[in-house]
């Protein structure tokens, strides 16, 4: 109810005033999202000199990734090593790992924020929602990209805040309020990564079809393409235990 | 043309200036584009094999040739919050360093605890300020890890090493500049060593550049003075330094011309290079010296300026044609080394040399002319002291020559027997004497830390297969068993321990998992907490070549030989069918010295036929061309002979300066050689041998004595610098006599045949 009034308020201002980056970043939350999502996850990864590793995931998600359990089909070698995150509010993350091999589950130690998502361009800190307490946000142009008209928001990190960025530039579609591409700057200011998302829509949902990501200072690249998306299934909460990782759900 | 360029600046003295200097200005203008490096990795050719590998390790995994910067207090633990903040420090402000690569210190290392079904890889050091529990566990953590331990700390846990990745052609002189600014705020409070080829090939430059800009003055202060007292004129001193510092800068220009036209690493200027000015000073020195005494000689004769000049330029624009044209020749033959840096280095000398002729030729007779002279002074009234020295002296020699060739040829057979014990040195920090800060550095480096010299063992196989990993053990095993290794590292230590780790600690797992899917495991699970680029340095992308790194301490050259050979064997004998390449310093080294020994017998050869060749056309006689190589060709015997007598090792610096001989060598024999001929006309053949001692025997002494100066090169900290000085006096005085005592009582023996 809070956020309806909220915004009836935004649309209505937003006509008569210049969009602010915190009214822009509101909008977004306000969004509608999928409950759930199972999907297949094609990863790329590529290194300065060409040379490419890919794997196949299959990842179940729920609450907004609060809850994520994924398990790997390909390559052969790592067929069957599966991965449950579980986020808390209060408490630390709970991470666990199987490992088919030695036939033996690992507990992991939460994330740092900057640490890379599974050997990829992407940090835990790039696939964490950015809260308003702890970013200012500000619209610094308006701009087409790929035709699209687009916000340009910049999100600095508070100084309470543990980054590994000191800022992030993102072109966000300025009628389906998704974010195309984002620049995002190291603690010299200068360009670290270069993103780009491009999205499928689903059951009215834009849905991430594909994240590019490519590290400048390294020049190292990590592609995701998501396919065989499912939408707000039949997902029950025992999925996300530690018994699940040993088999390989049915696909 | 020659004559005719003769004539033109006789008689337009201020054209002639004009037009040389506005020459020599535009050559030397080329200054500003030398640039300097002195990577040993690039003094070998690209198609020798350790490059070869080497470049490909570079290419593949990252540039794996280390500096090091360890410090610390003696007896004083260095695990202390200060010290913990300072590695943090550093580690920033070194890794912003632009020539720098990657720091890998405490503060970039990742830690991998398991126990009781948890497994946890963090950063080693969290955050800058630790409280003493953390210290406290941060220094067991350290004791039980081995990786770490020998890498980055000595075993009494008071210094601390900051290894440094230089990036790929990074500029070493820079580098070290940059990170010595970052350090010496601190070394007031704490003990810095310093180390690594990179470290040496940036800080040596500097130091051979300053030593030898100031011996160098010393030296030429010298040479003025000796040469004031013998030709008893400022401005024939000054007219000689003159056609000296124009003919060395056309010639650096001319090397940083080329470098800048063709970019060829070719013309880089090395460390060896910089002895390129002292081979120039002697040559055109010798120039000068010959047409000032002469023309002294004839002014006393005629006593008229132009008719003196004229016949001097007569007499010696053979001669002086003939050594410039021979020892260019010689040096052009150094184009012929497989040593790049060695092409730059002869083709700038040898036009250096031959833009010292033109100068000799032209701006000499000019400013000769230009001078007002007044015959009533001693200098070209009367005969100097070294003139009436060498009267002495050519009577005493000509009176016994057979005694005195028989003398020489014992000394030259004693001297070659030497040879067979020459020891061949091209490790740089074995060529600084005992207590220079860098030896000691390096020492305390090698004793104390995982030391300053590397291996590096290739391995071209499936990196995931046990059997594979296994192998790699057993080598490493065999490297650590070798007293001067300190330390080795391979993927092999990551996965024994990741190993032990997800086996809940436990000691008896840390060893290679027994199956290929328990690997890939291990690198997936690592993959889920550690960066992509993480094991960059020991594996490649595909897992498929693998990097085995040693480290260990500086030992002669002819140490690594053996070691070297002893490795290859073990490698071939225990591991037939592993692919796998070695490279790194060792390597090189070991390459280097070979080619350093072939370098310096091909370049000698070489020169002494082109000499042969070339006085023979030009005297239109094969017994004078043979005549013209004897005392040079001697001097190199004796030299190398004495080197191996008394234990003075060669190193690629004294090879090179091999040249010096040939260069100073060639010339007293040709001038020797010239002047005999010019003379069978006009003088009776019972007084040639005497007139021509005194025609050019005392130019030579003057030359020889001129030179002395840089003897002050002998009181150097640098040994390099020390062969020079050392090996331009041997140079010097070892072919004057060979000119004056064996060349001239062959020819007084053979006169009649002659």
């Amino acid at each position: 109810m809070k956020y309806i009034h909220k915004s009836i308020f935004i649309l209505f201002f937003s006509g008569l005033f210049a969009l602010t980056g915190n009214e822009l970043v509101m909008q977004m939350e306000l969004k509608p999202n999928p409950n759930n999502a199972k999907a297949n996850m094609n990863m790329t990864l590529k290194n300065k000199k060409g040379k490419i590793r890919t794997s196949t995931i299959h990842s179940i998600i729920k609450n907004n990734g609060e809850k994520q359990i994924i398990w790997f089909l390909s390559p052969a070698d790592d067929k069957g090593i599966a991965f449950l995150k579980i986020e808390h509010e209060e408490k630390n993350d709970e991470m666990q790992i199987w490992l088919p091999a030695f036939k033996k589950t690992k507990r992991i130690s939460s994330k740092k924020r900057s640490d890379s998502f599974m050997g990829s361009d992407m940090s835990y800190e790039d696939m964490s929602t950015r809260k308003k307490e702890h970013y200012n946000f500000n619209i610094i142009k308006s701009e087409k990209y790929n035709d699209i008209k687009c916000h340009v928001l910049e999100s600095i990190p508070k100084k309470h805040i543990r980054s590994e960025y000191s800022k992030h530039h993102t072109w966000i579609d300025a009628s389906l309020l998704i974010p195309l591409k984002e620049n995002s700057y190291d603690k010299n200011d200068i360009i670290l990564k270069e993103k780009t998302f491009s999205y499928i829509e689903i059951n009215s949902f834009q849905i991430l079809k594909e994240i590019h990501v490519k590290n400048i200072q390294k020049n190292h690249s990590t592609k995701l393409i998501f396919e065989k998306i499912k939408l707000n299934t039949d997902i029950d909460d025992n999925i996300f235990h530690e018994r699940h990782l040993k088999y390989l759900p049915k696909l | 043309m020659k004559k005719l360029a003769i004539k033109f600046s006789i008689e337009k003295p201020k054209t002639t200036l004009l037009i040389t200097l506005v020459i020599t200005m535009i050559l030397s203008s080329g200054l500003q584009f030398i640039l300097m490096d002195d990577n040993i990795m690039n003094m070998l050719p690209k198609d020798t094999p350790s490059r070869k590998i080497w470049d490909n390790i570079v290419d593949e995994f990252q540039y794996s040739d280390f500096l090091f910067v360890a410090f610390g207090n003696k007896n004083k633990d260095v695990l202390t919050n200060e010290n913990i903040k300072l590695i943090w420090d550093l580690t920033e402000k070194i890794s912003n360093v632009p020539e720098v690569d990657e720091v890998i210190s405490l503060a970039t290392m990742k830690r991998i605890d398991g126990d009781e079904g948890f497994l946890e890889v963090n950063d080693l050091i969290p955050h800058r300020n630790l409280n003493q529990t953390q210290i406290n566990n941060l220094s067991k953590y350290i004791d039980d890890n081995s990786i770490i331990k020998s890498r980055l700390l000595n075993n009494n846990k008071d210094f601390i090493n900051i290894i440094i990745r230089p990036k790929k052609d990074a500029n070493f002189p820079n580098m070290v500049s940059n990170i010595e600014k970052i350090t010496m705020p601190y070394e007031k409070n704490i003990e810095f060593h310093y180390g690594g080829q990179p470290y040496i090939a940036g800080k040596v430059p500097g130091l051979i550049k300053i030593e030898t800009m100031q011996l160098m003055s010393m030296g030429l202060i010298i040479m003025s003075i000796i040469l004031l007292i013998n030709l008893r004129s400022i401005s024939s001193v000054l007219m000689i330094l003159m056609l000296i510092f124009m003919s060395m800068l056309s010639m650096m220009g001319l090397l940083g011309w080329i470098f800048f036209l063709t970019g060829s690493p070719y013309f880089f200027f090395t460390f060896l290079n910089s002895s390129m000015p002292i081979v120039l000073l002697t040559i055109a020195n010798s120039d000068g010296v010959h047409v000032l005494s002469r023309f002294f000689r004839e002014s006393r004769k005629h006593k008229n300026v132009k008719k003196a000049i004229t016949l001097t330029m007569e007499q010696l624009s053979l001669p002086i044609f003939l050594t410039s044209i021979t020892t260019s020749a010689a040096f052009v033959t150094m184009t012929t080394s497989p040593i790049p840096a060695m092409t730059g280095y002869g083709i700038s000398i040898a036009f250096g040399i031959l833009w010292a002729w033109v100068l000799s030729c032209t701006l000499l007779p000019a400013l000769i002319n230009l001078k007002k002279w007044d015959f009533s002074k001693k200098a070209l009234s009367q005969p100097s002291i070294l003139e009436n020295i060498i009267n002495i002296f050519g009577k005493t020699i000509l009176n016994h020559p057979k005694k005195i060739l028989g003398s020489g040829i014992i000394i030259v057979t004693i001297s070659a027997l030497g040879i067979q014990y020459v020891n061949v040195e091209v490790n740089l920090i074995n060529l600084f004497k005992s207590g220079n800060s860098i030896k000691e550095s390096t020492y305390f480096l090698d004793e104390e830390m995982a030391g300053s010299m590397n291996l590096m063992i290739k391995v071209n196989e499936d990196l995931k297969d046990p059997n594979i990993l296994n192998q790699m053990d057993e080598i490493q095993n065999f490297l650590q068993n070798i007293p001067i290794v300190n330390t080795t590292l391979s993927i092999t230590d990551i996965i024994k321990e990741m190993h032990m780790k997800v086996m809940d600690n436990d000691e008896v797992f840390h060893t290679i998992p027994n199956n290929r899917q328990k690997i890939t495991n291990l690198f997936t699970m690592y993959s889920l907490s550690g960066e992509p680029d993480d094991f960059e340095s020991l594996v490649n992308y595909d897992y498929d070549t693998g990097l085995i790194t040693t480290m260990m301490h500086t030992v002669s050259t002819n140490d690594i030989v053996i070691l070297a050979n002893k490795i290859q064997n073990f490698l071939n004998i225990t591991t037939p069918n592993l692919n796998i390449e070695v490279s790194g310093l060792m390597m090189f080294l070991k390459d280097f010295v070979s080619m350093v020994v072939k370098s310096s017998i091909t370049s000698i050869l070489f020169s002494i036929i082109i000499i042969l060749f070339i006085a023979w056309t030009f005297f239109r006689s094969f017994k004078f061309g043979m005549l013209s190589i004897i005392p040079l060709t001697c001097s190199i015997i004796v030299n190398f002979g004495l080197m191996g007598w008394f234990g003075i090792d060669l190193s690629h610096f004294t090879a090179l300066l091999t040249s010096i001989i040939i260069g100073v060598g060639v010339d007293f024999s040709i001038h020797y050689i010239s002047d005999f001929k010019h003379c069978i006309n006009d003088i009776d053949i019972t007084n040639k041998s005497m007139e021509v001692m005194k025609n050019v025997g005392y130019p030579i002494l003057l030359d020889v004595f001129s030179n002395m100066g840089f003897a002050a090169l002998i009181f150097s900290s640098l040994i390099p610098l020390i062969q020079m000085g050392g090996l331009m006096v041997f140079a010097m005085i070892s072919t004057s006599i060979g000119t004056l005592t064996i060349l001239a009582s062959i020819m007084e023996i053979n006169k009649q045949k002659l």
